[in-house]
């Protein structure tokens, strides 16, 4: 199923489940919802997963109601509220799991303007990246005898620490990437122009090797990516 | 930071570099709600990170619509990225909370300098995103008492935390000009 679908389909089955009152009608959605989940080749333990943070919401509604309206006359309201919450956010959960990231990003493309998109894209071609300088910072700032671990995070007097030894080094980095990345990208003319242009290597077919800064889509000089190879070596090219 | 010549990029407002900058601090918001965590299991800790950066945003791109922009990659990152439970909410979960910071930045654009200013700021914010789960429950009729009961709970808990985080950003937003990486004016565009 397409991503458009299933965002058409949670829609439809969240409004649903904010609309029902009555246990038959409940009772019918938590099924279909469950078919759909299931259907999704999803199984009862991602089900769990997915629920399972809801059974502390159940566990502090169902007595909350029971406190103030007396156990017969809250109990159904205080299942029913927390069993339309759990049906509510599974939907969601479903296209979460089942979207492939790719998928999903060409369904972005076409909503969404180029420019923002590139940045989208960026932050998480970037994730990993910054993972990779999180963990050698992490090491080095250790060897240093900064208390990073998380055990020792369980104590705020080692805030500072995470702060100043771990996340601010990271923030210079960002900055010093942001600024190659930048730098980079307006070199090839990124950005000049109101829709994204592309290299069109069709026009290039016999004659030989199509170089930096050749002729591209619409007349352009475009790269394919705009991105320093130092910076990561993720191939921006489908974005 | 920003060089005279470079061409605005988005919004009217924003050079290539700044866009990126503001999408890298939605990424380590993403990289920290995914790998970073405090291991705490307390509600609403996930907001001492994301407040930090969301405020760090504001002041190392002191424009208008800084922090927005960073609510805006952060949300559609996490949805491509599968994460979070929330569904159709976790855009809100992120804007909201955006929202609030670029609020206040329109009142008082230099208060990321200020401590107490970015604790009310962060806790303010963070309470506001708890309401959205308030807003759902409404949404599916639950009872204004308990919803209330479980509002008061969620918002200070998240408030605390967001509070908590903000409260480390006036230190690095001082350190990071006093070493010229950021720049000192915190112009209102």
């Amino acid at each position: 199923m397409g991503a458009g679908w299933k965002i058409a389909l949670g829609v439809g089955l969240s409004a649903l489940a904010a609309g029902v009152r009555t246990p038959a009608t409940l009772a019918a959605l938590a099924l279909a919802t469950i078919l759909y989940y299931l259907a999704a080749r999803l199984t009862l333990a991602d089900l769990w997963r997915d629920v399972r943070l809801f059974t502390f919401q159940a566990a502090l509604v169902i007595p909350l109601y029971c406190l103030l309206h007396g156990v017969e006359q809250g109990l159904w309201p205080g299942v029913r509220i927390s069993t339309q919450i759990v049906l509510f956010y599974i939907p969601g959960a479903v296209f979460l799991r089942t979207t492939r990231t790719a998928d999903a990003m060409r369904g972005l493309r076409r909503v969404v303007p180029y420019r923002l998109s590139f940045l989208v894209f960026v932050s998480i071609r970037f994730v990993p990246v910054f993972f990779r300088e999180l963990e050698e910072i992490m090491a080095a700032q250790r060897l240093r005898g900064a208390r990073l671990l998380p055990r020792q995070q369980l104590d705020p007097r080692n805030w500072r620490d995470l702060f100043h030894c771990l996340l601010l080094p990271l923030i210079v980095r960002a900055l010093k990437t942001a600024d190659e990345v930048s730098r980079s990208a307006e070199a090839r003319a990124f950005g000049l122009q109101r829709e994204r242009t592309f290299l069109d290597t069709s026009k290039l077919a016999g004659e030989g090797e199509p170089e930096a800064g050749g002729e591209a889509g619409h007349g352009l000089q475009c790269p394919a990516s705009p991105l320093p190879a130092a910076s990561s070596s993720a191939n921006l090219e489908n974005l | 930071m920003t060089d005279n010549n470079e061409r605005i990029y988005l919004w009217s407002r924003f050079t290539l570099r700044e866009a990126v900058l503001l999408c890298f601090c939605a990424t380590l918001i993403v990289l920290t709600r995914a790998g970073l965590r405090l291991h705490l299991h307390l509600p609403g800790h996930v907001m001492f990170f994301t407040m930090f950066f969301f405020l760090l945003a504001r002041g190392c791109v002191p424009k208008v619509g800084s922090a927005t922009l960073v609510g805006v990659i952060t949300s559609l990152a996490s949805v491509l990225l599968g994460m979070g439970s929330g569904g159709a909410m976790v855009p809100i979960k992120f804007l909201l909370p955006a929202l609030v910071v670029e609020a206040v930045g329109l009142v008082a654009p230099a208060f990321v300098t200020s401590l107490l200013a970015c604790a009310a700021v962060g806790a303010l914010a963070s309470v506001v995103r708890a309401g959205t789960n308030s807003g759902v429950e409404w949404l599916l009729g639950m009872d204004e008492g308990i919803m209330l009961h479980k509002a008061l709970i969620s918002a200070a808990m998240n408030g605390l935390w967001g509070g908590l985080g903000a409260l480390a950003v006036p230190s690095i937003i001082r350190r990071l000009r006093k070493n010229g990486l950021i720049e000192q004016a915190a112009a209102s565009a």
